[in-house]
């Protein structure tokens, strides 16, 4: 075990920069999750950190040695690909077995590691079959394992939950988490999944572009995202991103005043959660006037879809989406109106050009109503 | 990313050189591995291009003083190599349609009409593949030569029929568009016959569009067959009028044992046909030998 | 009364049965498969099975393919192949030629396609250099093998002289002969066995390699304990096709030897062609031709049971 540290990471592929200037420290024994949209830089990120690939200038320390001119096989890290890339022509037992023989562990030792590992995994009873002869969750166990049994540094997960279906993927991801709990390795885990991401981690680094946005605990993620990209990304709906502006100390969207902010007149990008709008009369004060598009009953709650005209550029406009988390047994007409408020302390705003959540120290940012 | 980079991203400590090359260092090794493949084609060229003085003098001339193109025309003129061209590019047409017409008529009946005996036929047609051409040659030259006195002397022994005859149908043709075929989703079939379509409609207007991939391929490995084959020719074959290229060329070579310069000139005439009819179809002969490869 | 009425009902059926049997059958799937499949099955029915029987019955007879005079031999031509010593030493020749030239036109077409399996530029102008020799035709490469290694002037003994060794009879040499013909059969053959290896090469999940090389396995390593095994379908296709060619060999020995010098390179086909087409003994021919067909069935059976143990199917 130990910790692991990007400093200064590039990495081009021709014209394309797949990660820029990339900082990031791992704790000992930390549960970090590189979450972003597919071609973000996080599986780049893993790849460089594995050795399969190098970087285009900056350097990688495992346990506070360079690693960056190491091959994969000097980095004492193992990896859970997406696929598992099991060996297919080897036993489990073989492909457990592979990567002690390769660093010549004695025979008793890998015997012994082996069934240790299987039977902490519960792959025991598997340990003769080939590959082919596993289910998809088997399959998944025994990547694990063949990771697991080398006791590497640092375990690197990429994607490993993405091949199983949704019942499986829950009942893995406690798995994943009890087994954290057993075996602290340091864990660096890639997903594009907010879901593994938020229930996973210990903290969070959110990629897009190639560079970090926000590294932080869940908390900090779903509740101070530091800009308009990790706001629309975590959470499911997202968080509603609307056009509006800072008037006279207050925050307004389509001309209504929803919150109060003493800071200087200017256009702002407002965020309100799904779960923080109450659905009122469209002539309720400190509500932004909404037509209903439609609603989405869930069971538990009901997602109402609504219109609004945010930049008040009136029916030539194109208006903005809403959506918003009301009660079961909501139902609106389409076409209704309605307007919408928001729980006092959770309007967000950003700077309207950078998308950068304003104003700086987070604490401020959730303004009082 | 350079390729170096992406080739050699598993050796350790290769991102970092002091000098690199402007380009992968693998063609340091491909280079001369491809040169070492092709010498004997390129010393052909290389020999049809020498006076005979040149090719009879030791150790070799690499670069002939003054390239001989005459040794082509006179190759051309010494053989009737316009002939044996012609006789080789009937046979391989003739034989290259009729296999894609009878074999993919029988390979959909295969892959898709259900009828009686069917499996059964489709075994004994198959266990054929398994039979040496040494055991059925004799057999067949009988059979042939019976057409010949029986039917028309055009199909007899000495005559471009008799090398059509044999190849006319394979059972290799009929296994390979039955394999494609199954692949074709029998759903689009389906609903050309909901539509009212025959099914010999459905073969033609929807399955055999589908399946040019697979029809080319059989083409160009049933050309290149056809085109080589040299056993059968041999056997057959007597009157030059009515030889092949690789039969006409093995004569050519007989009578003029020693004239390298002539015997090279008219061996690349004989190889440019089937050398343009590969780079131009690789990828068909790729796919064929590979797809038989990995499934058969 | 209801006994009556399932007479009356399986007169009815059958009354309308005749006239309708036709059209069914007509309208049915099976005239229409019948009728897709009978140019084919003919065809080959004519040029593929008939012989097989007839060759049997051949074998049985003495015949020099002219007269139509055949008497049954019983099982004399098969009783003479086994003290024809010539028919030994062709049997001998094969045996040498095949053990030589299939693992050789393996390991090449598996070097050659381990090289190729890159991308780097031009790689398919690489690509296309080594699949071309499938292209050239066994009279052409007869042809320029006989004047690469000529014993006077030869390239390859040119380029021997040039490393100090003196210049080798070759196809002239009883010892040598079969050898020239095991290296330029491998020539000829190393475009199908590139394709073939290049395939499966690239059959084979990068992310295996990667799994490995993070597991610590050093590149020769990873080549000998994950790539080589998960070839080997390709290897058994390559063993089991390139034996039955090998066992087939007539056109390069013909172009270039003429099962010479001394019957040093006459093979079985070359010695059977000789028997059928040169000495008439078509009867005996065909006896050899089975016993060839029986050898080859069997070394494929015997490979595919070697293979139950070392091919592995993903």
């Amino acid at each position: 075990m130990a910790e692991v540290e990007f400093r200064g990471i590039s990495r081009r592929f021709g014209d394309v920069q797949a990660l820029h200037s990339l900082d990031l420290a791992v704790a000992d024994g930390e549960f970090l999750i590189l979450v972003g949209p597919s071609g973000c830089g996080k599986s780049t990120a893993l790849r460089l950190l594995a050795g399969l690939d190098k970087p285009t200038s900056g350097e990688i320390l495992i346990a506070g040695r360079p690693v960056t001119r190491s091959g994969p096989g000097e980095r004492d890290i193992a990896m859970v690909f997406q696929n598992y890339a099991l060996y297919p022509h080897m036993s489990v037992f073989q492909n457990l077995a592979y990567g002690l023989r390769q660093r010549r562990t004695p025979r008793a030792e890998v015997n012994r590691r082996v069934h240790e590992t299987a039977v902490l995994l519960d792959i025991d009873e598997l340990l003769d079959r080939k590959p082919r002869q596993l289910s998809g969750g088997q399959r998944q166990r025994v990547a694990m394992g063949r990771a697991l049994v080398r006791r590497p540094q640092a375990f690197l997960l990429d994607e490993p939950l993405s091949n199983l279906d949704a019942k499986l993927r829950t009942q893995v991801r406690g798995d994943l988490k009890r087994l954290h709990r057993e075996v602290p390795v340091t864990s660096i885990y890639v997903t594009h999944d907010q879901v593994e991401a938020m229930t996973l981690g210990d903290r969070i680094c959110v990629m897009s572009n190639g560079e970090v946005q926000q590294i932080g605990t869940t908390d900090d993620i779903y509740n101070r995202p530091s800009n308009t990209f990790v706001a629309g990304f975590m959470g499911s709906p997202p968080m509603n991103l609307v056009p509006g502006e800072v008037r006279g100390g207050t925050v307004r969207v389509a001309g209504a005043a929803l919150a109060d902010l003493p800071s200087p007149d200017r256009p702002v990008t407002v965020g309100f959660r799904p779960e923080d709008l109450r659905i009122g009369g469209p002539w309720e004060s400190r509500s932004v006037p909404a037509r209903i598009d439609f609603c989405e009953p869930l069971g538990s709650h009901v997602l109402v879809h609504a219109l609004v005209d945010a930049d008040g550029t009136g029916p030539e406009g194109t208006p903005s989406n809403v959506i918003a988390q009301a009660p079961p047994g909501t139902a609106y007409d389409s076409g209704a109106r309605v307007g919408f408020s928001v729980a006092a302390g959770k309007t967000y705003v950003f700077d309207a050009e950078t998308g950068q959540a304003a104003p700086p120290p987070a604490r401020d940012r959730v303004i009082t109503a | 990313m350079t390729t170096a980079e992406l080739t050699s991203s598993l050796e350790p400590g290769s991102t970092i050189r002091r000098w690199r090359l402007p380009f992968s260092p693998w063609h340091l090794v491909l280079v001369p591995l491809t040169f070492v493949l092709i010498v004997p084609l390129l010393w052909m060229v290389v020999t049809s291009l020498q006076t005979q003085g040149e090719a009879n003098r030791f150790p070799p001339v690499l670069v002939p003083h003054d390239p001989r193109i005459a040794n082509y025309a006179d190759a051309w003129h010494t053989a009737p190599f316009g002939t044996f061209f012609l006789n080789s590019t009937v046979v391989a047409l003739v034989v290259v349609v009729s296999n894609l017409v009878v074999c993919s008529l029988a390979g959909y009946a295969f892959a898709r009409v259900r009828f009686l005996g069917s499996k059964a036929l489709f075994l004994v047609l198959m266990a054929t593949l398994m039979v040496p051409f040494q055991v059925t040659m004799i057999p067949v030259f009988l059979i042939v030569k019976w057409f010949g006195d029986n039917v028309s002397t055009y199909l007899g022994i000495d005559h471009l029929g008799a090398l059509m005859l044999p190849n006319l149908a394979t059972a290799f043709g009929i296994f390979f568009l039955r394999q494609f075929f199954q692949t074709v989703p029998v759903e689009l079939e389906e609903a050309a016959r909901v539509d009212g379509t025959s099914r010999l409609g459905v073969l033609f207007k929807i399955v055999l569009p589908l399946s040019m991939p697979a029809m080319s391929t059989l083409a160009a490995l049933t050309i290149l067959t056809s085109w080589n084959d040299f056993l059968w020719p041999l056997i057959v074959i007597t009157n030059a009028d009515q030889m092949t290229v690789p039969l006409g060329l093995s004569y050519f070579q007989g009578a003029h044992q020693t004239n390298w310069p002539l015997l090279m000139a008219g061996n690349v005439m004989s190889l440019v046909p089937m050398l343009v009819v590969f780079v131009v179809a690789q990828r068909y002969f790729v796919q064929s030998v590979a797809g038989t490869g990995l499934k058969g | 009364m209801s006994v009556q009425a399932s007479g009356q009902d399986a007169a009815a059926t059958q009354g309308a049965a005749r006239p309708g049997w036709v059209g069914r059958l007509r309208r049915s799937e099976g005239a229409t498969g019948w009728l897709l499949v009978s140019p084919g099955a003919i065809l080959i029915g004519i040029f593929g099975l008939l012989p097989v029987l007839m060759a049997l019955k051949l074998s049985f007879q003495k015949s020099d393919l002219l007269t139509p005079d055949t008497p049954w031999v019983g099982t004399k031509n098969y009783r003479q192949l086994a003290d024809d010593p010539r028919f030994a030493e062709a049997i001998q020749h094969t045996i040498v030629y095949t053990a030589l030239f299939v693992p050789g036109t393996m390991l090449v077409g598996l070097l050659v396609a381990a090289a190729l399996n890159r991308s780097v530029r031009f790689i398919s102008v690489y690509r296309t250099a080594a699949y071309i020799t499938m292209a050239v035709s066994t009279i052409s490469e007869g042809i320029i093998f006989l004047w690469l290694t000529d014993k006077d002037y030869g390239l390859v003994n040119a380029t021997l002289n040039a490393v100090g060794i003196s210049s080798q009879p070759f196809l002239a040499s009883t010892s040598q002969a079969l050898y020239v013909i095991v290296a330029m059969t491998i020539w000829g053959w190393t475009g199908f066995a590139v394709i073939v290896y290049l395939a499966a090469l690239q059959g084979v999940p990068s992310e295996l390699h990667e799994a490995a090389a993070i597991d610590g396995a050093r590149p020769f390593t990873r080549f000998r304990t994950i790539t080589l095994p998960l070839l080997s379908p390709a290897s058994l296709f390559l063993l089991v096709w390139l034996t039955i060619n090998a066992l087939q060999l007539f056109d390069e020995v013909y172009l270039t030897t003429r099962g010479g010098p001394l019957h040093a390179t006459t093979v079985i086909v070359y010695y059977l062609w000789d028997q059928a087409f040169v000495q008439f003994n078509a009867g005996y021919a065909a006896a050899m031709a089975y016993v060839l067909f029986l050898v080859s069935v069997v070394l494929t059976a015997i490979q595919f049971r070697l293979a139950r143990k070392y091919v592995h199917y993903s």
